[in-house]
């Protein structure tokens, strides 16, 4: 498969045919469905992006801490083949941007080192006809749900897209004279400590990145996953996620909220 | 913007030295904050990475052994066995203790990383941080414990400098800060402590415990396990008294109690307790909020 959407495969380009001729699909909530109606935008269709990945092994040192940049490259370019797969079906579609998405990774018992990806959510476009694409051309995509979307719509800004960052460190062993040498105290050991704070750091750092690639003002929802996958516990992903955003009116036109007691159970 | 410390990882300096603000706050508490004159500047974090659970002969708890095994300092109690019997499997004697090293060890920890956390927030030359979110999980099978803080620094619009230049720090974010400050009161800081006792049990508790106090307890089948009892007690009257030594005065908002235990032996226990919650300050009268519209859900 390629950048081209020439090579969807033949079922999603039926139905993708299928809902260029007015039929959506979605999986947004009654709720949702109504709330991005009422700022202006019209479902088009769920569209979805995948990579199969060989993930691949790296050396660690046993006694040191270091980022696995081979790995690191691996998760990212992954997760970035499966956003611009789905990228490409909502522009197949003519859609502004996709809301609600879902980032997955699987693991199947097939493939020891390799790992699915995969990018879901719902195409929307502006019923305006104004286009509402990114700084870069392509459909913004977000992973706030409906009512996030119409909130952040009310604030006056708009999304430009989930920007994300990873970091696929080693977190060294201790030597038994490292751990008899601090035997019996609870004392901080400064080089765990700055070692975690980098990698992290280096996560929310490219994804501040990404953020600046897209124009964007700034990141709402910014979560730091982490997560050893299939490396054992001293090897751990550090993902970071967001929403990147841009300001596009001075005033936040937010109403004030009106207090109210539920009479419901 | 003031300069950043020294000891800020590279790529956190390059963070927070410009480009696209970061926000861990939810689309709603970001919208509330913005209605409320809070501009986000940065995500910022702290962390400390501590030695943790593995006494050897210098530690504090050898050096700090009581008659019974118990600390030399804080809460104490000992337990006698009423069966006048010497059997080297017949606990006659019982105790719990406060395990103080490991109380001042998580206030370490804590500070720590919350000074760090304030750190970033200072260099991105914020006014507050809030959401603050914080945890302490042990990583892979170092016998370590990894506190991490982190929040939403945020700007005050048109707003001064916080006293003493230290940004002040909350739990809250959004509406129920909002709230917070409608009900006149603004934060200042978290405020959290852990207490720790170990319950060393002795034959009536190990009786208890085991679902066999009527035959050998010389009790009913069905009583209070007073050991226990009181050492839970005594974990939520330490944890409460540390957290009130942090407030100066102050008042105590939103407060969180989580009590856990861990089976360290048959009968044996250490119970923590941690009390977390919002340092706030009074500010300006209470001005009652709008009487409420009753709603009925259709859905």
């Amino acid at each position: 498969m390629s950048d081209d959407p020439q090579e969807l495969p033949e079922a999603t380009a039926h139905r993708l045919e299928e809902l260029e001729h007015g039929l959506f699909t979605s999986d947004l909530s009654v709720n949702e469905f109504l709330l991005i109606k009422e700022v202006g935008f019209h479902p088009l269709g769920f569209v979805m992006g995948s990579s199969i990945y060989h993930t691949g092994i790296q050396t660690r040192r046993w006694g040191q801490s270091q980022e696995l940049t081979k790995l690191t490259e691996a998760m990212y370019n992954a997760r970035e083949l499966a956003m611009s797969r789905m990228e490409e079906e909502a522009a197949e579609l003519g859609a502004d941007g996709v809301v609600g998405v879902r980032l997955d990774v699987n693991y199947y018992e097939w493939g020891k080192d390799a790992a699915e990806f995969i990018a879901v959510g719902t195409a929307v476009k502006a019923e305006s006809g104004v286009s509402h694409r990114n700084a870069l051309g392509k459909p913004f995509t977000s992973d706030l749900s409906g009512q996030d979307f119409w909130t952040l719509m009310q604030t006056g800004y708009i999304p430009q897209g989930l920007v994300m960052g990873t970091c696929v460190y080693h977190i060294a062993h201790r030597g038994l004279g490292q751990t008899l040498g601090s035997a019996g105290q609870n004392v901080e050991l400064p080089n765990f400590t700055q070692a975690l704070y980098e990698a992290r750091e280096l996560a929310m750092t490219r994804m501040q990145d990404e953020a600046g690639r897209l124009d964007a003002s700034g990141i709402v929802g910014v979560r730091l996953e982490e997560k050893s996958h299939q490396w054992g516990s001293h090897t751990i992903e550090f993902l970071s996620l967001g929403t990147a955003v841009m300001k596009t009116a001075g005033e936040v036109t937010l109403p004030t909220p009106t207090t109210i007691i539920s009479l419901d159970n | 913007m003031p300069d950043a410390p020294a000891d800020l990882p590279e790529a956190a300096d390059r963070r927070l030295g410009g480009g696209p603000f970061t926000s861990g706050l939810s689309v709603p508490d970001f919208a509330a904050c913005l209605q409320m004159g809070l501009e986000p500047v940065g995500y910022v974090q702290g962390f400390c990475v501590m030695q943790w659970g593995w006494y050897g002969m210098n530690s504090p708890y050898r050096q700090a052994l009581g008659p019974y095994g118990g600390g030399s300092s804080g809460y104490l109690e000992n337990y006698q066995c009423p069966h006048g019997m010497v059997s080297a499997e017949h606990r006659a004697w019982g105790q719990n203790y406060e395990q103080t090293w490991i109380e001042q060890a998580w206030g370490q920890g804590f500070a720590d990383a919350s000074h760090r956390m304030i750190e970033e927030a200072t260099a991105a030359g914020a006014h507050g941080i809030v959401g603050v979110v914080d945890s302490a999980e042990r990583l892979a099978d170092l016998g370590v414990l990894e506190f991490h803080l982190r929040g939403t620094a945020v700007r005050v619009l048109d707003g001064a400098p916080p006293p003493g230049g230290r940004p002040w720090t909350t739990y809250l974010a959004g509406q129920r800060l909002a709230k917070l400050i409608e009900a006149g009161y603004v934060p200042v800081s978290v405020a959290a402590a852990v207490s720790s006792v170990r319950v060393w049990a002795y034959c009536i508790t190990e009786y208890q415990l085991g679902g066999s106090a009527g035959t050998w307890g010389g009790g009913p089948g069905v009583s209070e396990v007073t050991q226990v009892a009181s050492a839970r007690m005594a974990a939520r009257q330490i944890a409460r008294e540390q957290v009130r030594s942090q407030l100066d005065g102050d008042a105590l908002h939103g407060a969180q109690m989580i009590v856990s235990e861990d089976e360290v032996g048959e009968g044996d226990q250490e119970i923590q307790c941690l009390l977390r919650g919002n340092r706030v300050r009074r500010f300006k009268d209470f001005d009652p909020v709008p009487v409420p519209r009753p709603t009925v859900r259709l859905g």
